[in-house]
């Protein structure tokens, strides 16, 4: 490796690291903790008021005392199969105003008392888990989504510069470096050592973030300027293809019930554990959606995987996002949304992606350290007695935003527990 | 025979723009070069599309990670702008053969 090239990729290293290195530290301190969202949520959700769940085989009751009495659920709602303190209630529905999103709203669920008549109250779920993976994807930026994402994109896009610079200027002394830890009293020897063994072991993970991160960041641009470029604008009914067509049942179909489609769907897809099912309405037909999990394959979403179902004939009718079912496109393009999220193989890769997480937290911490450290040095060496006003603020940023960050996230979670429902609206 | 030019961490601007800019927009060439002419076709499925949009990410990241190689801002621009030439030429060329 020529000694210019190697030069150079220093400088880069240090500028993207330097820039970037304090809000990768957020993203990752809060990404690690999202691997545990939902014990997260669970273990912070208050008591419910609500009757214990109808069992699967009596839920058919349910939706029909909770759609006579609230026909405005009908045209979407949800029966949840893997009920829980996070999720009490069988059967859930949101009611939105015109413009609010898909998590606006208020959310209602029903019950069925012991007398059999029915229970409706209005759910407020446990928003700590959102909210830090939220703080996650756009570290506490104070500016909308759109604005956010592209800034957090940038970061993304250094943070893959930062690694791919990184290696370069440790190759020509690899092997002698690696496995060195030179613990003593020279201190920026033994940080070097340390984010030189995280950052080599943990390159493969490191990646994979950075990459899936840009997308993530600019998906919708990315495929704004493709659909012009390359599509000619066709880009929806690419999107289209494979859909299941909404046709309207045959007349006087009775949708199954939820048990019965439970039992369809489950020897369709044995090992696929349904979570919940969702029915929307199609101008009076119905459309299921089913969520659920199988810890043999990776997931689409970070704790799930998806299949259309026909409603009146239990029949999986797309498989684009059913784990272990889908072809290979499909499967490939999950493969990229499972690395990030770390939703395959179950509890062992949860902690194992928690721990790369906090060790990535930790290999941004050290280069931040390392960079005030040979400042100190040079600064000392030119016979300087204060520090320059630029190390003086960056060694106090990194201890401030680290420190801050867990601190800041540990009483969160703290207060979620032993304050819910004391703030109506906790938004991110 | 001369020893190759010294690389200097200058011209900055110039370097990181051409493979911030340049690096995008060979990403989208490259990658409508596979939709077009990739195993299945342009309309295969939604799947292949998300891949599609997916593979700017390496290849944008890709670029702007080897940009700094270039001795100037210029040279980054022109060789660059060149490799956006002959890809965006074989797409369009290419779709018109195909259609």
């Amino acid at each position: 490796m020529r000694t210019d090239i190697v030069r150079v990729y220093k400088d880069v290293h240090t500028w993207v690291g330097i820039i970037s290195g304090l809000a990768l530290f957020i993203a990752f301190y809060a990404g690690a903790l999202t691997m545990f969202e939902t014990p997260l949520e669970r273990w912070a959700s208050a008591p419910t008021t609500l009757a214990p769940p109808p069992p699967l085989t009596d839920t058919q009751q349910l939706i029909d005392a909770t759609l006579a009495a609230h026909p405005e659920a009908a045209n979407n709602y949800q029966i949840v199969v893997a009920t829980g303190p996070e999720q009490p209630a069988r059967m859930t529905w949101r009611v939105r105003k015109p413009g609010e999103g898909r998590n606006g709203g208020r959310l209602y669920a029903s019950s069925l008392a012991a007398d059999g008549s029915l229970q409706v109250v209005q759910q407020e779920p446990a928003q700590v888990a959102q909210l830090i993976d939220v703080l996650h994807q756009q570290i506490g930026l104070p500016f909308e989504h759109e604005i956010s994402m592209p800034i957090m994109g940038a970061i993304a896009l250094m943070y893959a510069l930062a690694l791919v610079s990184g290696v370069i200027i440790l190759l020509p002394t690899f092997v002698q470096d690696l496995f060195a830890l030179r613990l003593g009293k020279n201190l920026k020897r033994m940080w070097l050592d340390m984010h030189n063994v995280l950052g080599v072991l943990s390159l493969p993970f490191h990646l994979i973030m950075a990459l899936t991160s840009v997308i993530f960041a600019f998906h919708d641009q990315i495929y704004d300027v493709q659909n012009e470029v390359s599509y000619h604008g066709a880009l929806n009914q690419m999107f289209a293809i494979g859909e299941p067509s909404h046709t309207a049942p045959p007349d006087g179909a009775r949708p199954l019930t939820p048990a019965e489609l439970v039992a369809r769907i489950q020897s369709q897809a044995p090992g696929f554990e349904i979570a919940a099912m969702t029915f929307s309405n199609h101008e009076g037909a119905l459309e299921a959606r089913v969520s659920g999990s199988d810890p043999r394959y990776g997931h689409r979403a970070p704790t799930s995987g998806f299949a259309s179902v026909d409603p009146y004939s239990g029949e999986i009718v797309a498989r684009d996002f059913l784990p272990g079912q889908q072809d290979n496109w499909s499967a490939t393009l999950t493969g990229f949304f499972t690395l990030h999220f770390g939703s395959f193989g179950g509890n062992p890769v949860r902690w194992g992606y928690f721990l790369l997480g906090l060790a990535g937290a930790f290999l941004f911490y050290s280069g931040n350290l390392l960079w005030i450290e040979s400042r100190r040095k040079l600064e000392r060496r030119s016979g300087a007695v204060v520090q320059k006003r630029s190390t003086h603020v960056m060694a106090n940023l990194t201890i401030g935003v680290t420190a801050g960050c867990m601190a800041g996230i540990s009483l969160t979670i703290a207060a979620a527990k032993w304050l819910p429902g004391r703030v109506a609206d906790v938004g991110a | 025979m001369k020893p190759p030019a010294q690389l200097r961490s200058e011209d900055w601007l110039g370097k990181a723009s051409a493979g911030l800019i340049c690096g995008f927009a060979l990403a989208i060439a490259l990658t409508g070069l596979f939709a077009w002419f990739g195993p299945g076709g342009l309309m295969h499925s939604s799947a292949k599309a998300q891949l599609n949009m997916w593979l700017v990410a390496p290849i944008w990241a890709a670029v702007l990670s080897v940009c700094f190689l270039f001795r100037s801002g210029a040279r980054a621009w022109s060789w660059l702008l060149f490799a956006n030439a002959v890809c965006y030429g074989a797409l369009f060329a290419g779709r018109w053969f195909a259609t």
